[in-house]
């Protein structure tokens, strides 16, 4: 308030927060990348420090501790996949078709990154068991967002708290089986889950087919179709 | 010394040579002149036994061999002789459990003569039973399993496919091919979410009371809506009436 902001010189022309911002990704990737070769339990600051080529002085200037820097992690991978769900499908879609798209997109994210597949997957439920519940409120509303853009609440075949808990499930077992690179696989299975409390059981068989012959079609029946 | 958990009123059986509820094997005190044998076996199930309730009390990853040895009234010794590592007498524990879950939940789905839809009710009820009998043992095979690092998802797809095969092999041929080929995977990963957000939800031991839903939740994949609706409002007055 009253200061005005003088531009001098000495001002550097690229602002200190790519610098720092870089330097926080850095420590980021170093995590996930040490937590999918050793898990986290066996990280210790040393291998970030290490990895990132950072010193510890910097570790501790970004982070309070292991357990800070992991959850910032975690924040960056489920960002990471908010964003490839977001970007998968656009406003024109159907609901069906828009979770499709999402759960495809997410899949394959999840697919080509193995190491934030691991860290999101196993190693987060492994560290807080807790994490479910933030997922949880992180997609359920999504979800919902997606069949009622207003206030109505849907009418629901089945409780859609509980569909992320499931999909959970099934991709830690896909990667407990060495398969994460197969992950699409899962796509009927987890389009089934996502679908079934809004559009209930039949609806969600339908579309759980289509995915299963191509996940990118948007499903609509069209007229002369049957 | 850890408080102890309420016994267990679904495994109560007297102590055998495959103890179901390993608590109960305890050896008394001072010289009993037991074989040799019986001695390591006894310190054993007791080390089991201990690696469960520490685990389950304070967390996999914060217990030490100390703690196990102090509960179990075991020495390092002996302990060293019989087992590598803190991990490797929790696998073991583990894989005591999660047999006995598969043989008592099979003993109800494969009762022969019943339809279907009343196996699997069986199973969820002899599932949810198991489970709240001994909540030390369910917070060691659901929820403290991921504590051990990487090999403990090995273990989890192993167990994941034990009880796949479990359900599929149950299959009767009277009822319709199921909606979705992946019916059985979902069907156990449904369950197995459930319990596992009830056990961190310290909710053990009211999981009897989920019957009739996850009855309904296990049934929908295979069955449809209708159907499966009709089998929770049946569940549900089991449930009451129990």
């Amino acid at each position: 308030m009253g200061f005005e902001t003088v531009r001098s010189v000495l001002d550097p022309t690229i602002p200190i927060d790519i610098g720092v911002l870089s330097q926080r990704q850095r420590i980021i990737d170093a995590m996930i990348d040490s937590c999918a070769e050793k898990t986290y339990a066996a990280t210790t600051i040393a291998d970030i420090v290490s990895r990132a080529s950072i010193s510890r002085t910097t570790f501790y200037k970004r982070f309070a501790d292991k357990r800070e820097c992991f959850d910032a992690a975690l924040d960056y991978c489920v960002r990471e996949l908010q964003s490839a769900a977001g970007n998968a499908h656009s406003d024109s879609d159907s609901p069906p078709a828009a979770v499709r798209k999402a759960a495809a997109a997410i899949l394959a994210t999840l697919a080509s990154r193995p190491a934030l597949a691991q860290l999101v997957m196993c190693e987060a439920v492994a560290v807080d068991s807790a994490v479910v519940d933030r997922y949880r409120r992180i997609l359920a509303p999504a979800l919902e967002g997606l069949w009622s853009p207003g206030d109505a609440k849907p009418e629901l075949h089945a409780d859609p708290r509980l569909a992320f808990g499931r999909a959970q499930v099934l991709i830690f077992n896909q990667i407990a089986a060495e398969r994460t690179m197969h992950l699409a696989e899962l796509l009927p299975q987890i389009v089934y889950l996502a679908l079934l409390p809004f559009a209930g059981h039949d609806e969600a068989v339908r579309q759980a087919r289509l995915a299963e012959r191509s996940p990118a079609s948007d499903g609509a029946v069209r007229p002369g179709d049957g | 010394m850890l408080s102890e958990a309420p016994l267990p009123t679904v495994r109560s059986d007297p102590v055998t040579d495959s103890p179901k509820d390993l608590r109960r094997w305890r050896l008394p005190r001072g010289r009993h002149g037991l074989p040799r044998e019986l001695v390591a076996r006894s310190q054993r199930e007791r080390l089991l036994a201990a690696v469960v309730r520490v685990s389950a009390e304070k967390g996999y990853e914060a217990t030490s061999v100390a703690d196990i040895l102090d509960e179990a009234g075991v020495g390092r010794e002996s302990f060293y002789e019989l087992f590598e590592d803190k991990q490797d007498c929790m696998l073991a524990a583990h894989a005591i459990l999660v047999d006995d879950l598969e043989a008592t939940v099979m003993v109800a789905y494969e009762e022969p003569g019943l339809p279907w839809v009343d196996r699997v009710r069986n199973a969820v009820e002899a599932m949810l039973d198991w489970f709240a009998g001994d909540p030390a043992a369910a917070k060691v095979t659901v929820v403290e399993l991921a504590a051990i690092g990487a090999v403990s998802r090995v273990r989890f797809q192993e167990d994941f496919r034990r009880f796949t095969k479990l359900m599929d092999g149950g299959l009767d041929n009277s009822e319709p091919a199921p909606d979705l080929p992946q019916a059985t995977s979902l069907a156990i990963g449904a369950a197995l979410a459930r319990v596992y957000e009830e056990v961190v939800r310290g909710r053990t031991t009211e999981l009897p009371r989920l019957l009739p839903e996850l009855t309904y939740e296990l049934l929908v994949p295979f069955l449809g809506e209708a159907v499966a609706r009709e089998e929770e409002q049946r569940a549900a007055k089991i449930v009451a009436s129990r």
